[in-house]
């Protein structure tokens, strides 16, 4: 393999780091195999980084001198110390950094670590449940910062919030979502301080409409996304007519108090809005609502899930707005055929539909918009009962760019629809489940012929068995993500063959009865990069199968155990030996003592951020493990 | 306005009042409603023109009236001539007195009539009667505004101020109309006053002298503060007393003639006299001594003080002087303004004050003020807080001390130390089972002998072979997408042989029998 020299004296190494630049990420390892020289054109080029081992993080960073970004997202043992040993190393040009679900970092650390990284622009720190105010205000140290995520960060209050509005006032991103403490007070200082702010995120908070009076004064806002604010109603978007002049997208999808009205009057402010996010609050679209939306001819974006449509409402609608791309129509009542083939007509560019649980939409709508959007990238039709294989048949035919196909609980489904789905290769989702009347055949026609496929939904298909199986796992190579729960057909000689899937990262393989640890075994030990695997209800899979998880699966992250009659000494090699283990299952193990649990837990207890247990053991587990958990970030929730 | 009308009940209460008490009681309903025109006058505000205007209409139709007409006359005559004559005076008194004969006569009247109607209600036809009885209304409305104007005349200095401002408004829409011109002009008026003759829901006089004793109350009052609009005393309207600093500050006001003894409270100091000899005891020695001990005596100058510190707004020679009220005032605004502020709060001591009171007050809220500002400013409401901060450039929220939190924290600090160890330890990147061995001895020494008894325990659960500590020390693959370093394992076991077979590393477990 390595190079001759001869190659290395034409190809110098600007070329090289160009050559390099044009390779896809999987090819970049094979290029880092290849020679030193290739190696340290890697090390130099290298501008970003997941990480997933805090060991082995130093010897990284050294090693990549012009890393921007760094994930630490799915790193396990990530805290204080390790941040201040980095410290000792001294300052990183990182610009970019995730610490989503670092839930052992508290203060310190980030202090830390907002020091070291000067240049830090982006922060990610969502879904770290124990970031408060104290955090926040650590966090602010970095001035620079452009774009801070803390969805889901459950302590943080108006106090930290506005530490880090105050700190770092050139943001001009921020997502607030979930964090259920903020009020209307946070929301108006960061709107006072904060007047670069392009992107605001205030989704599930308790707001009322003096929040959209604060936010209506930001003179750049163009993306405002506000999903599920219960307190916001017509009122508050009415600020919106006459403020924010450079939106351009609005997501109100779910607000309970928010109706018609208030969509039309963030409409008639804003002739160049893209993007109009609003279902599940429009009960109907009026006349007036389809006079005010013709206006927006820039329209690309319109999702109104859950609306009673007429077909010539439909009609209006597309006839106007012709660059739409993302149409949203599900649970919209009145959807028909001739709305949908009126609809396909007029928007030719369309790369985004969603008709799921449209009810009355049949084969002649699909194939309309087959033979007319020939751009068409993502179709859902979710629960569309009247579709059969006709209508699929001209998917295949013309939809040669579908990249995502939802098919799931269309139970006219069969082996010769999947066939002509087949046709289209640049399938990358496809999901099937609920699909009962598929079998081997037709299963097989996608594995001989979506080899590109990176996530194959098959809960519940019953119909189909371990040679289907076996040709997914011969034809998608590729594939990511893996769902065959409750195929009941399914036994060990199918599962094996899974382990030739090298990429799979997320299997579940919940309530199959047949399988054994044998077939459990293969898998583990064919796929390395498994990360999520679903075992619940697996009741047949004994020991063996568990101790060849826990010496193959060295990167699993996530496993679901509940109802596997895995013994007090499995689960303890288990969970001491998969040492990226972060988020466990334990509910309802038969063959498990407390003591097995407690000795299991003390395993992993510093790497653990989520946990299932059995309630009574809350009275059981030792105290202290229980507080080392809860120290070290890890959230225990009792089944 | 009010000062006005104080000078007019003023005057009403000290010159007539000995006619008024002979009136019947008519008389008083007048003057009730002479205090009600003048309440609704308060409240509407003073309309310059408008009343001036209805003035003018007055005066040119008070041709029409004779009685009225004189009254006016005289009124008038007076308005311009500011002067006092107790010969109109006279005339005006004897015209009320005939007024108020017409007034009794129409009153039984209509007091018969009801009587009649009574007994014979349903033969009158309804039409008839309510204009009979809007007729009489209209006289009765008539006599009753000569009867208030006339009264009204009656005060000299009534004339006097409505001269250099106009009158009270509904007071002077109330002032003569012709009897005849009054028809139409007075329906408009009917709501207003009618009413009470419609009934004949006359105030009963008890109230009516509740009233006027309230009014003798306020004029009395009212006296003391002289022409006083508000706290925007006229300068020289009173008297500006300045003590000295000493004299503020000096711990006792009030000191024994005797003894030498201070008191804060001069009644202290009264009880304390007693012990001097008979002579304190008696109740006049023992009564609160009174301003106004003398009634009718001539109202004494209010008293303002002034602030003996230069160049204070309350000191008398600063250009908007502003007086403060009284000698308590003057203690306190000295102390707060102009001395240390020598009290600190025990709470939170921060907070310091120079009266003992605003102490105590503030003692009172300490700690609950939650809200703390970077500048060491403490806000009990959050909107508060965020209002000052989103007002001053550089202030931040600040974020209470640090509550002991349990182990996490001593974990993080002690975790400093052993990572020094740690990396004096030589140790290429980090030995990860012996790093975070360390960590948690230090961190958990309670949970460092849980790990032990952890590996003890592990025996017995059949683990004989199994290396706990070899597993640790497994080479570990650093990446997803580094190709990992372990085919070593248990191939044989399990019955597999990885595919992409290599040379594999560290202990192998493959003993382990399955």
């Amino acid at each position: 393999m390595s190079p001759s020299p001869s190659i290395l004296s034409v190809l110098s190494e600007d070329l090289l780091v160009r050559v390099y630049g044009f390779l896809d990420p999987p090819c970049r390892k094979t290029w880092r195999l290849a020679s030193k020289e290739f190696h340290r054109v890697d090390s130099l080029s290298r501008t970003s980084i997941r990480i997933l081992r805090v060991e082995f993080l130093p010897v990284l960073l050294s090693k990549y001198p012009n890393l921007s970004s760094l994930d630490l997202s799915v790193c396990p043992k990530l805290d204080d110390d390790v941040v201040l040993r980095l410290a000792s190393n001294g300052a990183v040009s990182i610009q970019s950094l995730n610490l989503s679900r670092a839930t052992a970092l508290r203060a310190r650390g980030l202090e830390t670590l907002a020091r070291l990284c000067h240049g830090l622009e982006r922060v990610d720190v969502s879904h770290c449940w124990g970031f408060g105010d104290r955090e926040a205000a650590a966090l602010s140290v970095a001035a620079g910062l452009r774009e801070v995520r803390m969805d889901k960060c459950l302590s943080l209050s108006d106090v930290g919030l506005a530490r880090i509005v105050l700190g770092c006032s050139n943001l001009n991103k921020i997502s607030l979502k979930w964090c259920m403490e903020i009020s209307d007070l946070g929301i108006d200082l960061l709107c006072k301080k904060c007047k670069d702010l392009r992107s605001l995120d205030v989704s599930y908070l308790k707001i009322t409409s003096d929040s959209i009076r604060s936010i209506a004064l930001l003179p750049k806002l163009e993306i405002l996304e506000m999903v599920n604010c219960p307190l916001i109603d017509d009122d508050g978007l009415e600020y919106l007519e006459n403020g924010c002049p450079s939106l351009q997208e609005i997501d109100v999808t779910r607000c309970e108090r928010v109706s018609l009205s208030g969509v039309v009057s963030i409409v008639r402010g804003h002739p160049d809005l893209q993007h109009l996010k609003a279902s599940h609050c429009v009960s109907e679209v009026s006349r007036s609502f389809l006079h005010n939306i013709k206006a927006l001819k820039h329209l690309k974006t319109l999702w109104i899930d859950g609306a009673r449509v007429s077909d010539s409402s439909l009609l209006t609608l597309s006839s106007s707005c012709r660059s739409l791309t993302d149409i949203g129509v599900s649970k919209c009542e009145g959807v028909t055929d001739i709305g949908m083939t009126g609809l396909a007509r007029n928007c030719l560019n369309l790369k985004t539909l969603n008709l799921a649980c449209c009810g009355f939409v049949t084969d002649a709508a699909i194939s309309a918009v087959a033979r007319s959007c020939r751009n068409l990238e993502t179709l859902k039709l979710e629960s569309c009962h009247m579709i059969t294989e006709k209508g699929l048949q001209s998917l295949g035919c013309y939809s040669k760019l579908l990249q995502e196909l939802d098919l799931t609980d269309c139970y006219g489904v069969n082996d010769r629809g999947l066939e002509y789905i087949s046709k289209c290769s640049n399938l990358l989702s496809l999901k099937l489940g609920l699909c009962t009347n598929i079998s081997d055949k037709g299963i097989f026609h996608i594995g001989s012929k979506c080899s590109k496929l990176l996530e194959l939904d098959l809960y519940r298909c019953g119909g189909f068995g371990d040679d289907g199986l076996a040709a997914i796992s011969r034809g998608c190579k590729s594939l990511n993500r893996l769902i065959i729960s409750y195929c009941g057909e399914l036994t060990d000689a199918g599962v094996e063959q899974i382990r030739q899937l090298e990429h799979l990262s997320h299997l579940e393989l919940r309530g199959l009865k047949n399988i054994t640890g044998a077939g459990l075994a293969a898998v583990a030990c064919g796929c390395k990069k498994l990360d999520y695997l679903d075992l619940k209800k697996c009741e047949n899979i004994d020991d063996s199968g568990f101790w060849a998880l826990a010496y193959f699966a060295r990167n699993l992250r996530q496993i679901n155990l509940c109802y596997c009659s895995v013994s007090d000494t499995a689960l303890c090699m288990l969970m001491s030996n998969l040492s990226r283990v972060q988020d466990i299952d334990l509910v309802n193990l038969n063959r498990v003592t407390v003591e097995g649990s407690e000795f299991a837990l003390r395993a992993c207890c510093n790497r653990l951020k989520k946990l299932k247990l059995f309630a009574p053991l809350r009275f059981l587990l030792s105290s202290e493990l229980l507080e080392m958990l809860h120290a070290r970030g890890c959230r225990i929730r009792w089944d | 306005m009010e000062t006005e009308d104080d000078l007019c009940r003023n005057n009403w209460g000290g010159s007539s009042s000995s006619s008024n008490l002979r009136e019947p009681p008519v008389c008083f309903t007048s003057q009730h409603k002479w205090e009600d025109a003048s309440i609704l006058d308060y409240e509407m505000g003073m309309e310059e023109e408008p009343s001036l205007q209805v003035f003018n209409q007055m005066k040119a139709s008070t041709g029409q009236d004779n009685n009225g007409g004189q009254v006016n006359v005289d009124f008038l005559q007076g308005v311009r001539a500011q002067a006092w004559d107790p010969r109109t005076m006279l005339s005006n008194l004897s015209f009320m007195e005939e007024k108020i004969h017409e007034l009794q006569d129409l009153v039984h009247l209509i007091v018969g009539r009801n009587g009649q109607l009574q007994g014979r209600q349903e033969q009158l036809v309804a039409q008839q009667q309510q204009q009979q009885q809007q007729l009489i209304t209209i006289d009765l409305t008539s006599i009753i505004i000569q009867l208030i104007s006339t009264a009204g005349s009656l005060l000299p200095s009534v004339k006097h101020n409505m001269s250099t401002a106009p009158g009270p408004f509904p007071g002077s829409a109330l002032f003569p109309y012709p009897r005849e011109a009054n028809n139409l002009a007075s329906q408009t008026l009917n709501n207003n006053n009618t009413c009470g003759v419609h009934d004949f829901d006359f105030p009963k006089p008890s109230v009516v002298e509740e009233r006027e004793s309230h009014v003798v109350e306020e004029h009395e009052m009212k006296d003391e503060d002289d022409v006083e609009e508000g706290e925007n005393l006229p300068p020289g309207s009173y008297e500006i007393l300045q003590l000295e600093k000493e004299e503020i500050l000096a711990p006792h006001t009030h000191f024994c003639t005797i003894c030498g003894k201070g008191f804060k409270r001069d009644a202290n100091l009264r009880m304390h006299m007693r012990g001097h000899g008979d002579e304190y005891k008696t109740p006049a020695a023992l009564a609160k001594p009174n301003k106004e001990a003398l009634p009718g005596s001539v109202p004494m100058l209010i008293k303002r003080y002034s602030c003996p510190f230069p160049g204070c707004k309350r000191n008398k020679d600063h250009k908007k002087f502003q007086p403060l009220k009284t000698i308590l005032c003057v203690k306190n605004h000295y102390k707060r303004t102009h001395c240390d502020k020598s009290f600190t709060c025990s709470r939170c001591h921060t907070k310091k004050f120079s009266v003992i009171a605003d102490l105590k007050t503030h003692e009172k809220h300490c700690g609950k003020n939650k809200w703390l500002c970077s500048c060491g400013t403490t806000f009990s409401r959050k909107d508060k807080l965020f209002g000052h901060i989103a007002l001053f450039q550089g202030h931040t929220p600040a974020i209470p001390l640090e509550e002991t939190k349990p182990s996490a924290q001593r974990g993080s600090s002690s975790g400093g130390n052993s990572s020094n160890n740690n990396i004096n330890t030589g140790m290429i990147g980090f030995n990860v089972g012996s790093a975070t061995n360390a960590n948690e001895e230090v961190a958990q020494p309670g949970f460092m002998d849980g790990k032990i008894s952890f590996e003890e325990s592990f025996s017995p659960l059949c683990f004989d072979t199994c290396n706990f500590r070899g597993f640790h020390e497994f080479p570990r693959p650093m990446f997803d997408d580094s190709e990992s370093s372990f085919q070593m394992l248990i191939s044989s076991a399990c019955g597999f042989s990885p595919r992409n077979g290599g040379g594999g590393g560290g202990e192998s477990v493959s003993n382990t029998s399955l």
